[in-house]
């Protein structure tokens, strides 16, 4: 193929091909991320499932957290409590994560026409 | 024996088509052939399925047909690999899908799919926000001041300028987005736009609209990355609708 | 430099078409997968698994739900 389509490629980052091929590639990696289930991998399939939707609500809780921390109106006391169980919880998530051997990526499911999860 | 399928065509005029396919070859030189229901057709060749080789060549070569085709026909392009084992299934898939390729048809008839991607130093990029918010977020030092006493309140510290961060991060995006999606309305551009897509990707998009407003798109890329040094805009196309097809198969 | 330039356009375009092609677009049914940890593209994997009516029964009973929807989303 001798033509291209490149209509515009301007400004002032400079990514090489391999930089943007990487990018292409987690693209697809993410697109790809589907749950599949079959008696092959029931266990650590299962696992997934449940350390995704763990994850998804941690995640919202720590969101909720922090637009409560910036609100203004927590005292310090509270902060620091909260401070302690989302650390705590994020360790114990990661703790959980190396021993199903899963990784952020893995936690994530394409919902189809909804979009990913995360 | 297989049939591997290109493209679904809205066969207006048969004897162009018959006399363009007459021209061209199939992936392995083959011939290339049409099944036909009433103005819809499927551009086929025969071809075995160990013969589909999935390589960057064989896989652009695919492309290249349908982009040859498209350059005379509105059509829907088919994912790679796409094969059917005879003409008959191939009948029943277009009796089956009948009203869809109808209407996907008529929606991309005369346009064409452009591609857009946005790229960014997402390194750069935070450092850039996290001094801009630090001189606005200094008067009220009182949340960072305050909390250093703990391991757990420097933990909260560190979450919170992270949270910042990406809420500042996702509304820059929405403002990018939202200025470029201003400019493009008077285009009746249909667009589907992705957000952080990944971390160096901010947007990525694709627009279906009219070929022969090509120019002013172009147009509304470059004002929007004059607007925007610190990122790259990267426009692709005219390319055959792949984004396009909303189609269930049945 | 001028021909990096060039180099580059036609190595993303060759990117942005074989996206195209290979994961979007009306798809049957089908299951290909390429890496693009190079700037040539490689095959992890293919399965072509098309064809048959049987196949088509699969994927009305669910089987390839997810590739379908996959395809619609965006």
């Amino acid at each position: 193929m001798s033509e291209t389509k490149i209509l515009c490629n301007t400004g002032t980052i400079d990514l090489s091909i391999e930089d943007i091929s990487e990018e292409f590639e987690k693209l697809k990696t993410i697109e790809d991320s589907k749950l599949s289930l079959n008696p092959e991998n029931a266990d650590s399939g299962l696992a997934k499932l449940v350390l995704t939707l763990i994850e998804l609500i941690r995640k919202l809780v720590e969101k909720q957290a922090m637009r409560r921390v910036d609100g203004g109106l927590l005292t310090e006391e509270e902060i620091e409590r909260m401070g302690e169980t989302l650390m705590k919880l994020e360790d114990k998530m990661e703790e959980l994560k190396k021993y199903f051997n899963l990784t952020d990526r893995d936690l994530n499911i394409n919902l189809g026409p909804l979009g990913d999860l995360m | 024996m297989g049939n591997l399928i290109y493209a679904i065509i809205f066969n207006n005029y048969p004897d162009k088509l018959n006399s363009l396919l007459s021209g061209m070859k199939g992936m392995s030189g083959e011939s290339l052939d049409v099944v036909t229901l009433d103005e819809i057709s499927a551009v086929v060749s025969h071809i075995e399925r160990a013969e589909l080789i999935a390589d960057q060549t064989s896989a652009m070569a695919f492309a290249g047909i349908i982009e040859k085709l498209e350059q005379h026909f509105t059509l829907l392009p088919m994912r790679y690999g796409s094969m059917l084992e005879s003409v008959d299934l191939i009948l029943k898939m277009l009796e089956k899908n009948y009203p869809d390729f109808q209407q996907n048809l008529q929606k991309v008839e005369n346009q064409s799919e452009f591609g857009l991607k946005v790229f960014c130093d997402p390194e750069k990029l935070k450092e850039e926000m996290r001094l801009k918010s630090e001189t606005a977020d200094n008067p009220s030092a009182k949340s960072e001041e305050g909390i250093k006493k703990s391991v757990y309140l420097d933990y909260m510290n560190k979450k919170l300028k992270e949270h910042r961060l990406e809420e500042k991060l996702l509304n820059y995006i929405d403002l990018v987005i939202a200025e470029f999606t201003g400019k493009l309305t008077q285009l009746h551009a249909v667009s589907k736009i992705k957000k952080r897509s990944t971390a160096t990707i901010l947007i990525d998009a694709v627009f279906l609209l009219k070929k022969d407003r090509k120019d002013e798109l172009v147009q509304v890329v470059k004002d929007s990355q004059n607007q925007h040094p610190e990122l790259n805009f990267t426009l692709t196309g005219p390319w055959p609708p792949y984004n396009f097809v909303d189609i269930n198969l049945k | 430099m001028g021909n990096n330039v060039i180099d580059q356009s036609k190595d993303i375009t060759i990117l942005e078409l074989l996206d195209r092609v290979l994961t979007k677009g009306v798809i049957i049914t089908g299951d290909i997968v390429i890496s693009v940890a190079d700037i040539d593209l490689v095959y992890l994997g293919v399965k072509l698994m098309l064809s048959s009516v049987e196949t088509m029964e699969q994927l009305k009973a669910g089987k390839g739900i997810n590739e379908l929807q996959k395809n619609n989303s965006i």
